[in-house]
């Protein structure tokens, strides 16, 4: 039944896709592409926790035959990253040019990802990942919300080919070694590759999705790209595509890494965790300098993705250690991380689509908009960015709890590198989470919360809809948690054999594990808070009511529009870029232009700032200069003369001959 | 680097005894408002009224027996009177006490017979804490001078529990100083209206109670008559720390008023 | 000084004429008008040569306008403005003709100074747009803070307008001149006498420089000579005065700096001079004193003052080294506020401002008045410009402040205070005085009856207040109390 539904929503898609190419009756290819992930999220509800079962297509890929199937921990995240991604789709992108384009590449990254999720084989899986690289791509060119939309675009796609490549390299190597391209093949060859191949595989893998899921570092394509376009693409980024990356490198990591205990896993783990922590200090750092609500959830979006490969870095040297229920447990705690981020993500970032069509950019600055909205709107976006702050009682708050739970049982390993290793990344994810939470109150508080005194703009109510919509659905993750923490059973019972699932609720309460170690329960806290509002709201309501008298802000005489010396989002951020400035590099510049000759009389003041990225300058400019460099001693060979070409040729022909002949 | 604390212990109470207890009020020589003697004044004199800078001397030529009539509120203590007046009708005297809580308390009047005290607002909630903002609403400098003079260490308002307050929102009394010239007429009422009731204000110093040496011309007012309702006159230029602590004190019943139709009650 | 050494330039000559200046080393000191009939506007420039004692006068007809030295003389700029606001006459090329001391919005009639200004009309205060520099770039990030023109604690009332991020200020624009009264108007059509009470007003706690200055310009434009014991009261009063102030200064700089116990030594200390200001003239700004040809009265300091000079002197020895001993203190004002010489060369910084930063001007030496030729002035001058340098020259001159004091005691002359002047009519004369804050002028004009048809006060502030802004440019909030502490300017005596 569920793999009836997974054709059907195929087949919506690649309708929507052929539609949309065409340009013509759009809002049926919208249709179709919600419709598809209504029915895929059908699917994944009817077939957790047990999975989909495998179906052979009738295809052949490199020889082998394709099939498909979907494990419980593929649904899983499926299902959540396509909520925001429907209603992404619903809303579609706000630009007013290449609806179609849009469509067309929303639609190739569905079916990307279904297929980066689904397909059981190497050759089949990487060209589902182009596909899944391609529709992104797609997207952000074809809105053209920016003059300059190629070169962020290009960043993002020779950056994605690097990881690709290693991607090949890995598939190849692996498929070299147990000559078959099947995945099932791969995990049944697990413990008996070669020690190298598999440590250098896994190191693959995690270049190669870690250039999607954001790590150092590939982040650096981030804000540029989803800069480049509008939430409703970055909603499909951070959701959909986002969770395929990471169910990909979490199969491979675990399932084709080298045994399951010994030096070379603990050692990978080590590697994977310090990898995913060091990306998550650094993005979520840079998020907070941000002032485009997209550049800033992208970086998130990286941090999120980092936080979820530590804990995956975590399951690892647990599992090393022989502690599978503590491994078990890092690694759901990752899944539910994904989980509320992609439903959390997809909401800020619609409601950034919903900024944008009231104020026409997407700047963070005072925007009046919470008060001129309605309520449903301003609930929706504070849950979103409360879950991303990691305030209770939302989802955002559960899984980082848990994982600094996990983080803190470190001591029950017997390694000291271990235990070491543990307590350094639980320092700083604090930091992470610490930088994350000051990112979101300026996100909010600036750029929804703020007053301001231009001319009144209002929210649409499409995107009022959505974002209460997934407001709801993070606090609904939240408070349902006991509940749905029974989806994953089956799946980290059969990898880990511990009933994790079952042991990381007792009743109302969300514990790692055991009670006795600690316990939150946003399920009761969601009762108990508005109970314990009651009695200051009765004393309010029973209070003696004084006339009230308004008068302006005081501001020392004058009437003053508050907004201009509120803060701003430079102002919030700049006594961290002070701080961190050895990572920043920040540079501020005022030019004074002066009337005439005279410089003493200033008439205009121009004022910029700016951070510096890391790895753009040490990185990735030595890089692009080099290609420019070896392109243009390659360019000798477009010399233009004929007797030239005619000497390429025969020299050719000769060394063909060499070879026939040998 | 010193030990500040022990310096400041060392150097003992500096503060004046007045006016909690009796004694020095550090006024001594100082020469205030002039004091008029009718009797004195000879036939068709108008020597001071024809000096007097700011006209808070007019003739009244009906009057034998008080040919002058004087508003102690346009005074600005110049002494010009005084040295005009041949027959010492107009004599310097050091009367500096002259806070009221009426306009008409500041104009010359034969002794009134009554001697009951003026008491009025506030009531006692503020006898012992009063939060003043004060507004310069165009003065020279000279009253603020005193003003600022009322934390040193000599007058320390601060021991009778009333201070200075930064924003009006916290204030009962507003304290204006200057002509209210035309620039800063709309920010004093902003202040005003900026302050929570119940509220009061003072009117210290010549140019805030009548307009004082910078009346009216192209860019001042006549002081706070008309602008604001005033609960306490203060005249001066300036007036001395203690006058400006004493209708302080008045204001909340803890001193009498010492001015009487122009006169000072002994 | 009388005024009929003025030298008529045309409009024309003016530019030419203001390079020459600069370049032998001279300084411009200040234009203004005055209308010598109801119809004809004339500018009168008052300059100062190098090595003269007299200043040099310039005047120039205004009609059809005159050009704008503020390209060459920048501090030029203010004073210009306030022509062109109170007389309507017209600068050209000034770079920066935006209203000054009338504010946008005021939009009187007619020039307030045109002698058919209607007679008691009172400006109207319409809110307006400022004319403030624009922000350009990333201006959403820039915040614009107006703060006042009602201000925390007991202070005078101004606006400043900060452009800042945070803590750093990108930019600083005062708005001066809601303290506008008017006074200069004030002193027509009066008697030179009875104008003294009005000029001991303009500036409360700069009563005795005031008057001082406006009686020598009367003195001057009457051939008036003042007795000598007058003479040399006259400069105890004046250094009484900047005894007073300069404590103040100290009480109120270490108020910012959070000094606590120095804040009130320094507030009892400058109560202690004016509480011997009432003992030596009844009143605690030394007024009702001074008058047109010496003094009202005689005056007795023998026997008492100059052990009461000591004994302050004594006290505030002791108070400043403590406060050069402390390091926090130190820390707050080193580097804080720094001014250059050029920009308080260019921008006519005065006082003890400019002597902080390396100019070594001061009226009492350079151009002595009352029986300053006669004593001996130290002078004291700081490099660095900051903000210890400037508390630092305040120090050096309550210490030659009371060192001149007493030598004036010790040869005060026996004799009268007072000599009767008449006045000539038309006559014009120019009176100057160092007071606390630096140098202050008067320019006086008599009618044909004998009455003041026009007097000019230039006062310090004035001048310093164009200086301010310089220091507080790419400066942060923490150090901006402390700057203008360490300033040490009125407002009053600014806006008049």
């Amino acid at each position: 039944m569920p793999n009836e539904f997974l054709f059907v929503t195929v087949c919506a898609w690649l309708t929507a896709a052929v539609i949309a190419l065409f340009g013509r009756i759009l809002i049926v290819s919208r249709i179709l592409l919600v419709f598809g992930c209504i029915t895929a999220i059908a699917a994944a509800v009817l077939s957790l926790p047990n999975g989909t079962s495998m179906i052979v297509l009738p295809t052949q890929l490199a020889g082998e035959q394709v099939s498909f199937q979907l494990t419980a921990d593929g649904l899983w995240l499926l299902g959540f990253g396509l909520a925001p991604a429907a209603l992404a789709c619903a809303l579609a992108s706000p630009s007013r040019q290449g609806q179609g384009g849009w469509l067309f590449g929303a639609a190739a990254s569905l079916v990307g990802g279904l297929g980066v999720f689904g397909l059981q084989d190497g050759a089949g899986f990487l060209i589902a990942w182009e596909i899944m690289s391609f529709g992104g791509a797609v997207m952000l060119l074809s809105e053209r919300l920016t003059a300059d939309v190629g070169r962020p675009v290009l960043f993002m796609l020779s950056l994605l080919e690097a990881g690709a490549l290693a991607l090949i390299a890995m598939i190849l190597l692996f498929a070299y070694s147990v000559h078959s391209f099947a995945f099932e093949a791969f995990r049944r060859a697990g413990s008996d590759l070669p020690y190298w191949i598999a440590i250098v595989g896994a190191v693959l893998l995690v270049i190669g999705f870690g250039a999607k899921l954001g790590l150092l570092p590939f982040y650096e394509w981030f804000p540029g790209a989803y800069g480049a376009g509008s939430g409703a693409s970055g909603a499909l980024l951070s959701g959909l595509v986002m969770n395929a990356a990471f169910f990909a490198l979490s199969r491979g990591l675990l399932d084709w890494a080298p045994g399951q205990t010994g030096i070379g896993a603990t050692g990978l783990g080590i590697f994977v965790i310090v990898i995913g922590v060091v990306s998550a200090i650094l993005s979520a750092l840079y998020a907070f300098q941000e002032e485009d609500w997209r550049a800033l959830l992208s970086f998130s979006s990286a941090e999120n993705a980092s936080i979820a490969v530590a804990m995956l870095g975590a399951a690892l040297i647990f599992r090393a250690d022989g502690r599978q229920d503590l491994a078990g447990l890092a690694w759901m705690v990752s899944l539910l991380h994904l989980a509320g981020h992609a439903l959390a993500k997809g909401g800020l970032l619609l409601a950034a689509d919903a900024v944008y069509r009231a104020t026409g950019q997407y700047g963070i600055f005072h925007t009046d908009l919470l008060r001129r909205g309605s309520w449903v709107f301003g609930v929706g976006a504070l849950f979103a960015a409360m879950s991303l702050a990691a305030m209770p009682p939302q989802a955002g708050f559960v899984s980082e709890w848990y994982v600094f739970q996990t983080v803190f049982q470190g001591f029950r390993l017997d390694s000291l590198a271990g235990r070491l290793i543990m307590a350094l990344a639980g320092a700083g994810l604090a930091l992470t989470v610490a930088v994350a939470f000051a990112t979101f109150v300026k996100v909010f508080g600036i750029g929804l919360l703020g007053r301001s005194a231009r001319p009144a703009t209002s929210i649409s109510g499409g995107s009022t809809v959505v974002v209460g919509l997934l407001g709801l659905g993070v606090l609904a993750l939240a408070v349902g948690m006991p509940v749905w923490l029974d989806a994953l059973r089956v799946a980290v019972a059969s990898e880990f054999g511990a009933q994790v699932a079952r042991d990381m609720h007792d009743g109302f309460l969300l514990v790692p594990l055991t009670a006795k170690f600690a316990f939150i329960s946003p399920t009761l806290l969601v009762i108990v808070m508005p109970l314990l509002a009651v009695i200051p709201i009765l004393l309010v309501l029973m209070s003696r009511r004084f006339p009230i008298r308004r008068v302006p802000v005081w501001y020392g005489g004058f009437d003053h529009d508050p907004e201009r010396a509120s803060t701003t989002a430079l102002t919030f951020s700049n006594a961290l870029r002070t701080f961190y400035s050895f990572i920043y590099r920040p540079t501020e510049e005022v030019q004074r232009e002066a009337n005439g000759a005279v410089h003493y009389f200033v008439q205009r003041l121009v004022f910029t700032h700016d951070v510096a990225p890391i790895f753009g300058p040490y990185v990735f400019a030595p890089a692009i200069r080099s290609v420019f460099i070896t392109a243009s001693k390659l360019r000798a060979l477009q010399s233009g003369h004929l007797n030239f070409y005619l000497a390429l040729i025969g020299i050719l022909f000769v060394i063909v001959l060499a070879l026939a002949l040998l | 680097m010193p030990l500040w604390t022990l310096i400041g212990l060392l150097e003992g109470k500096q503060t004046a005894p007045w006016p909690l207890h009796d004694g020095a009020d550090g006024q001594s020589g100082f020469i205030g408002m002039p004091r008029y003697h009718p009797e004195r004044c000879g036939e068709g004199c108008d020597a001071c009224a024809e000096v007097c800078p700011t006209h808070a001397i007019t003739m009244r030529p009906s009057d034998k027996d008080r040919p002058l009539d004087i508003d102690y509120g346009r005074c600005i203590v110049c002494q010009l009177c005084t040295e005009a007046c041949p027959t010492q009708a107009m004599m310097p005297s050091s009367d500096w006490a002259f806070g009221a809580r009426r306009r008409e308390d500041l104009i010359w009047k034969e002794q009134p017979q009554t001697s009951t005290s003026i008491r009025g607002k506030p009531v006692s909630t503020f006898r012992r804490s009063l939060h003043i903002r004060h507004v310069d609403a165009g003065s020279c400098n000279g009253c603020e001078s005193e003003l600022q003079a009322l934390n040193n260490p000599f007058y320390n308002l601060h021991r009778l529990g009333i201070f200075f307050t930064a924003s009006p929102r916290f204030a009962d009394l507003l304290l204006v100083t200057g002509p209210v010239t035309y620039a800063m007429l709309n920010p004093l009422r902003a202040t005003y209206e900026a302050m929570a009731e119940p509220r009061w204000v003072m009117a210290v110093g010549t140019c805030a109670v009548s307009g004082g040496v910078a009346e009216g011309g192209y860019s001042c007012g006549h002081g706070l008559e008309g602008v604001l309702p005033v609960d306490v006159y203060l005249p001066g230029c300036p007036p001395n720390p203690a006058a400006i602590i004493h209708s302080l004190l008045m204001f909340l019943n803890r001193m009498p008023q010492r001015v009487r139709g122009g006169q000072l009650a002994e | 000084m009388t005024v009929s050494q003025a030298t008529f330039l045309r409009p024309q000559q003016l530019k030419d004429v203001a390079s020459r200046l600069r370049e032998r080393g001279g300084r411009m000191q200040m234009v203004y008008a005055w209308h010598p009939e109801p119809d004809r506007t004339e500018v009168r420039y008052v300059v100062t040569e190098p090595n003269q004692h007299a200043f040099g006068i310039w005047s120039c007809d205004a009609l059809g306008g005159v050009p704008s030295l503020a390209g060459i003389w920048p501090l030029m700029a203010w004073h210009e403005r306030e022509v062109m606001d109170l007389f309507g006459v017209q600068f050209l090329d000034h770079p920066q003709p935006q209203p000054l001391v009338l504010h946008e919005g005021a939009n009187p009639v007619r020039p307030p100074f045109d002698s058919a200004y209607p007679h008691d009309v009172t400006l109207q205060a319409e809110a307006a747009k400022q004319s403030i520099p624009e922000i350009a770039g990333a201006e959403a990030d820039v915040q614009l803070l107006p703060f006042g023109p009602v201000r925390a604690d007991v202070l005078e009332s101004a606006e400043f307008i900060f452009f800042y991020i945070g803590e750093a200020i990108l930019h600083y624009h005062p708005r001066l001149f809601f303290k506008h009264r008017g006074m200069e108007k004030r002193f027509e059509g009066l008697s030179a006498d009875r104008a003294v009470i009005l000029a001991e007003r303009v500036s409360g706690v700069g009563s005795v420089a005031h008057a001082l200055a406006y009686c020598q310009a009367v003195e001057a434009a009457a051939n008036c000579i003042v007795p000598p014991r007058a003479l040399f009261l006259r400069v105890l009063l004046a250094e009484m005065e900047r005894l007073y102030n300069h404590l103040h200064y100290f009480g109120h700089l270490c108020h910012t700096t959070t000094l606590k116990v120095g804040e009130a030594e320094g507030k009892l200390l400058e109560e202690h001079a004016k509480q011997l200001n009432v003992r030596l003239t009844g009143s605690r700004f030394l007024r009702s004193i001074l008058t047109i040809g010496g003094l009202r009265r005689d005056l007795s300091p023998d026997g008492w003052l100059g052990a009461e000079l000591q004994r302050l002197r004594r006290d505030f020895s002791v108070y400043a080294e403590r406060m050069e001993n402390t390091d926090s203190h130190l820390d707050r004002l080193i580097t804080t506020g720094k001014l250059d010489a050029h920009v308080a060369f260019d921008q006519g910084a005065t006082g003890p401002v400019d002597r902080a930063s390396g100019l070594d001007r001061d009226l009492r030496r350079d151009h002595a008045y009352a029986a300053y030729g006669q004593l001996s002035t130290a002078v004291a001058v700081r490099e660095s410009g900051d903000a210890h340098a400037r508390a630092q020259v305040r120090m050096g001159e309550i210490g030659a402040s009371i060192a001149l004091m007493q030598e004036a005691l010790s040869r005060l002359p026996n004799g009268s205070v007072r000599v009767e002047c008449s006045v000539m009519p038309k006559a014009e004369g120019l009176g100057w005085a160092e007071s606390p804050r630096g140098t202050l002028f008067y320019a006086v004009h008599f009618d044909s009856q004998g009455k003041l048809a026009r007097v000019k006060i230039k006062s310090p502030s004035f001048s310093n207040w164009r200086v301010f802004p310089y220091t507080v440019h790419d400066s942060n909030m923490m150090d901006y109390a402390i700057n203008e502490a360490s300033f040490g300017l009125t407002i009053a005596g600014c806006d008049r």
